[in-house]
């Protein structure tokens, strides 16, 4: 065939109305500290307050790419609030090393291994396969083959990206949804797909990008949570809220006899390479989930793969090349905005900001679910967990409150938000099967993030108190 | 933007009948129709100021002063059109049409008159999906009218925000 010689011309995106608003509100809020004299505020902690301030608006209104923003962050920390600032301030400052070292931060090791894993999942079909074998027990009725996906979908969800589950699951689901009459079965079973991704991401550290997110402020201030120790955290409320979910999703949409036939082959690949990719990929999930009993961090596990892959051949460069290096510096972001915070003595102007202990504690931590879920509604989890982690972790150092709740709190709030197609990726790919209409996703998304975010607020710290986990 | 489908057929009621068969893919691909060559260009023209995308071609090969596959292999040496995927719907393409089809235009695909509606709507479908895997394309404005399963790797790739 005759080749093309013409390469594909990059289209510079022109900025939408929310978009040129955000690059003007950014460029205003960003001046405002550096010139007018905030009281009690330090000259270094002004500087990092406009650069808060300007992540704020350009992560609301996606001005720019995400992952600009937060590599932005950590230029501007760099520049301005480090020992190596272009103009010289008085006041405590890191390094600039110590800005840098977010894009390494050993949460970022931890979710290295876990992309790694997921990608040779992937590689090898283990995903595809996993799913077949689990799903068996399911087979039969069309309530329990929903059951059955769902449960399935969280699973993978849990150590695979939720976004790649649900591309993974689609590809599962595409066929039956097909030769399921049009109407509200296929309304029903295309947002369980995402509904259970969603929810799934929030079982395991390396779920979704938020639980990095907190998990790493969370080191950072010395209350660091093992790999099983979040899981025993999140998994609780991961399963209530699948549960419930799968219930409104089958009532609602779901005939009881509606016909359903899913059989899926399992061939496992039994190559060497794959052999050797389950021994590395199993070995590394089992570390994960001992750690009390070896006290090797979830981070070097986690790094363990990277090396153990690389080195037999099983997965090389070009799989290095497509992990998703936008996620993991995004997660580096929002550390070193956290960081910079923690630094320049921010975190205490903001404590003494407002009589926070006056505020009723149930209140405030209402107010916190509240503010994440819906925030992440509209914008990125991962921006969400970003801008208010290192919030939240600040005032509640003065609080009665276990800093750990809050953060896993923020965390888990951020990953509850799907009430619109924007809200998550998952919830995107549904909505582009043209299966599933906005109102159906709102009405849903709002009832299980609503079910969800009251068991965080009122019905968690309580159950960590009485189980005394933290 | 959006993907485009253009249909280049000199005779009216078969260039109407295309267009009719591909009424389901029109609320979200943008179908064009050009009666000759000249009007096909035109066609490209505007989807370049509209920021729209040729991402399929179907020409009949008979047409006035020239012929489909003469404007197949044209279509190459426009970056506009380049990638666009060809297919040929036609009766009267000889041997030699086609070998010069398939070798110079880089034709795609061969569709036989008279066409069977569910073998075009299942060509076009394909060579869409082709279209957007091959060059990466964000598959999620388009995909009702993709092969789904063959475009979810494409968002495995894209992770969570």
């Amino acid at each position: 065939m005759p080749a093309s010689t013409y390469r594909e011309r990059v289209e510079l995106a022109r900025p939408n109305r929310l978009q040129t608003v955000g690059l003007l509100l950014g460029a205003v809020v960003f001046v405002v500290p550096l010139v007018v004299d905030i009281p009690d505020l330090a000259p270094v902690g002004q500087r990092m307050l406009a650069i808060f301030l300007l992540a704020i608006v350009l992560w609301v209104t996606e001005a720019i790419p995400l992952v600009a923003t937060a590599v932005l962050v950590i230029l501007l920390e760099v520049l301005m609030v480090s020992d190596q600032a272009l103009v010289a301030v008085a006041g405590d400052t890191l390094a600039a090393d110590a800005y840098f070292a977010a894009l390494a931060d050993p949460v970022i090791m931890l979710f290295l291994g876990g992309f790694l894993i997921a990608d040779g999942a992937n590689k090898f079909a283990l995903d595809r396969n996993l799913a077949g074998v689990m799903l068996r027990p399911f087979a039969g009725r069309a309530r329990r083959t929903v059951l059955g996906l769902m449960a399935i979908t969280a699973v993978l969800s849990m150590f695979v990206s939720n976004t790649a589950t649900t591309a993974t699951m689609f590809a599962v689901v595409l066929p039956i949804l097909a030769a399921l009459p049009a109407g509200p079965a296929r309304t029903g079973l295309a947002l369980a797909i995402p509904v259970a991704a969603n929810v799934g991401g929030i079982g395991t550290p390396v779920g979704s990008p938020p639980n990095a997110i907190a998990l790493g402020a969370l080191e950072a201030q010395g209350e660091g949570v093992s790999f099983l120790g979040w899981m025993l955290l999140a998994v609780p409320l991961m399963l209530v809220v699948l549960l419930a979910s799968w219930w409104l999703l089958t009532r609602r949409y779901i005939a009881a006899d509606t016909p359903m036939q899913l059989e899926l082959s399992a061939e496992f690949d039994r190559s060497p390479a794959a052999i050797v990719f389950y021994v590395v990929a199993g070995g590394t999930v089992l570390l994960w989930l001992t750690e009390p009993l070896h006290g090797i961090s979830s981070s070097t596990v986690g790094f363990v793969p990277v090396v153990a892959l690389l080195a037999t051949g099983v997965m090389g460069g070009e799989d290095l090349k497509t992990l998703q290096w936008p996620v993991l510096w995004l997660v580096a972001g929002g550390i070193a905005l956290g960081a910079g915070i923690g630094a320049t003595g921010m975190d205490a102007w903001l404590i003494g900001l407002f009589a926070w202990d006056r505020l009723p504690l149930s209140l405030l931590l209402v107010m916190l679910v509240v503010v994440g879920l819906g925030l992440s509604t509209v914008i990125s989890n991962s921006a969400t967990a970003n801008l208010l982690v290192p919030l939240a972790l600040t005032l509640a150092v003065g609080l009665p409150i276990d800093v750990t709740a809050v953060g896993v709190m923020i965390a888990l709030s951020c990953a509850l938000a799907m009430a619109l197609p924007i809200s998550t990726p998952p919830n995107a790919v549904a909505y582009a099967t043209g299966e599933v209409d906005t109102r159906a996703m709102a009405s849903t998304g709002l009832a299980i993030g609503g079910f969800g975010a009251v068991l965080v607020a009122f019905v968690l710290p309580w159950l960590w108190d009485v189980l005394g986990l933290l | 933007m959006r993907l485009s489908v253009l249909i280049l057929e000199d005779e009216r009621p078969v260039r109407e009948a295309l267009a009719r068969d591909l009424a389901g893919f029109a609320d979200v691909v943008r179908v064009e129709v050009a009666e000759d060559v000249p009007d096909a260009w035109q066609v490209v023209e505007e989807l370049d100021v509209d920021g729209d995308r040729l991402a399929l071609v179907l020409a009949d090969h008979r047409l006035p002063g020239t012929s489909g596959v003469e404007f197949l292999v044209q279509l190459l040496d426009d970056p506009r059109t380049a990638r666009a995927r060809k297919v040929l719907v036609t009766g009267q393409a000889d041997q030699q049409d086609t070998i010069r089809a398939v070798n110079e235009a880089g034709l795609d695909h061969y569709i036989a008159k008279p066409w069977d509606v569910d073998e075009l709507t299942e060509v076009v479908r394909d060579q869409l999906t082709e279209h957007v895997t091959e060059h990466r394309l964000d598959p999620l404005p388009h995909l009702r009218v993709l092969d789904a399963a063959r475009v979810m790797p494409l968002l495995r790739e894209r992770g969570d925000r």
